[in-house]
């Protein structure tokens, strides 16, 4: 497997004109839906790193070609905001199927790694402060350039998660109370901007030094931006930490500080609240939909079904915002 | 049950030692996290077999008072939220939803941070 995948990478890189022999070609543990791959390329004196991301073709409920996310990287790029380098992209129709090649960036994304290790303390002082910035910086991109990508306004897409919720017929109480509760929420009046979709420990890569790079663009779209900062408050992303609301390392007002130092439109924590309940919702929705994959015999495989009894994480997650006082 | 010992739950737990044991250490790194994911899956089987149906009909009691229907399941009281029969702003019924969300997290993954923190 390897061996092959090894000789249709060389092939794609000399089309880039890197020449070279790839070595150490390792698969890396990545999302549950992508092939992640690492490896190197020696040149002449030196080796360069570099990492494959290759999907499967099918494109999900919410999730975009793998060979358009490098299109988004490579427009966000150019707003010096922080995503690896591509250096190229394969269609389906070429052997190396749907998938980029980009530059090996150095850093951490493994979450409890992060949030655990000593050498990462420092960099996680300042992080909330550095994701609000990145965030902002991102929901500047001109989405002229981007217009393959859905749009979708926020009642559009709380009737897309509903009605996905619904195929399912597993009937869920508190799905159908947060249903009827988001339903009422202001969202924010802000102009429709590029949207990450899952800005998170895990999709970003941190070093010592601080946030180095955002990765996993998979389920990027257009709408109301502001999605993106309570998704990454939401409690299934604090990988235990609870009490620290951004993403288990810190805390609301410094992820707010950093987005309203660099946003025209300045948002509240009222506002963030109500995505986040939006943000858990939809996090159940997803899995929902990965165990539905396992259950209706498209792939058979244990991370999906397991994925199934997740949904209560969500649910009572719900409960707790809505009715138990949580944050 | 005209079954011998050991029983299912036995069962799963050899099943469950004999990977943390014998196969954990010898797994590479990508597999290493499926495996975690297998524990998990049997360790929620376990306890489903365990206390899935006194967790199940505690809450089934409680939503058959709520709303006075003594057959009532689940999917009925999902319906009835749907069409606002229910007043939402009811404390009983957010108890319900609350104990439901409870019971359910104490089978699915009893460690999980926010279940942790309500019943401490």
């Amino acid at each position: 497997m390897s061996q092959e995948l090894g000789s249709l990478l060389s092939k794609k890189l000399e089309s880039e004109s890197i020449n070279g022999e790839i070595i150490n070609l390792e698969p890396l543990t990545g999302g549950a839906s992508k092939e992640i791959w690492k490896f190197e390329v020696k040149l002449k004196d030196k080796s360069e790193k570099y990492i494959l991301r290759r999907g499967s073709g099918i494109e999900g409920p919410l999730a975009i070609k793998t060979s358009d996310e490098a299109q988004i990287q490579k427009t966000v790029r150019k707003l010096g905001a922080l995503v690896p380098e591509i250096i190229s992209v394969s269609s389906l129709s070429e052997p190396l199927g749907d998938s980029y090649i980009m530059r090996f960036v150095e850093g951490e994304t493994i979450a409890r790694k992060i949030l655990r290790d000593s050498e990462y303390k420092n960099a996680l002082q300042n992080l909330a402060f550095e994701c609000g910035e990145s965030i902002a910086k991102i929901h500047q991109t001109d989405i002229a350039e981007l217009s393959f990508l859905p749009k979708k306004t926020v009642k559009e897409q709380l009737n897309d998660l509903y009605e996905t919720y619904t195929l399912f017929n597993q009937a869920s109480p508190v799905f159908e109370y947060t249903y009827l509760w988001l339903k009422k929420q202001n969202f924010g009046e802000i102009d429709d901007a590029l949207v990450h979709g899952d800005f998170r420990l895990g999709n970003i890569i941190v070093s010592q030094d601080g946030l180095q790079s955002i990765i996993d663009w998979e389920l990027a779209h257009v709408g109301n931006p502001l999605q993106d900062l309570g998704w990454i408050c939401g409690n299934s992303w604090r990988f235990g930490n609870t009490d620290k609301v951004v993403g288990g390392f810190g805390d609301l007002k410094d992820l707010l500080d950093g987005y309203n130092s660099i946003s025209e439109y300045q948002v509240d924590q009222e506002t963030v609240r109500a995505w986040q309940v939006f943000g858990t919702f939809r996090w159940g929705v997803i899995c929902l939909i990965q165990a539905s994959a396992h259950l209706n015999g498209t792939i058979n495989s244990v991370e999906k079904a397991a994925i199934g009894r997740r949904v209560s994480e969500t649910e009572i997650d719900i409960v707790d915002l809505l009715f138990l006082g949580g944050r | 049950m005209i079954f011998d010992k050991p029983d299912s739950v036995e069962l799963l737990d050899a099943v469950n030692h004999f990977l943390n044991e014998k196969i954990k250490d010898e797994v590479p790194p990508h597999l290493a996290f499926k495996l975690r994911i297998v524990e998990n899956v049997l360790n929620i089987v376990s306890r489903e077999i365990t206390l899935g149906e006194k967790l199940s009909n505690e809450v089934i009691k409680d939503l058959r008072e709520l709303i006075e229907k003594d057959t009532a399941n689940i999917k009925d009281l999902a319906l009835l939220i749907k069409e606002e029969k229910l007043d939402l702003q009811n404390e009983d019924l957010k108890d319900l939803l609350v104990k439901l969300s409870k019971n359910k997290i104490s089978i699915d993954n009893p460690n999980y941070s926010t279940f942790k923190k309500l019943i401490d």
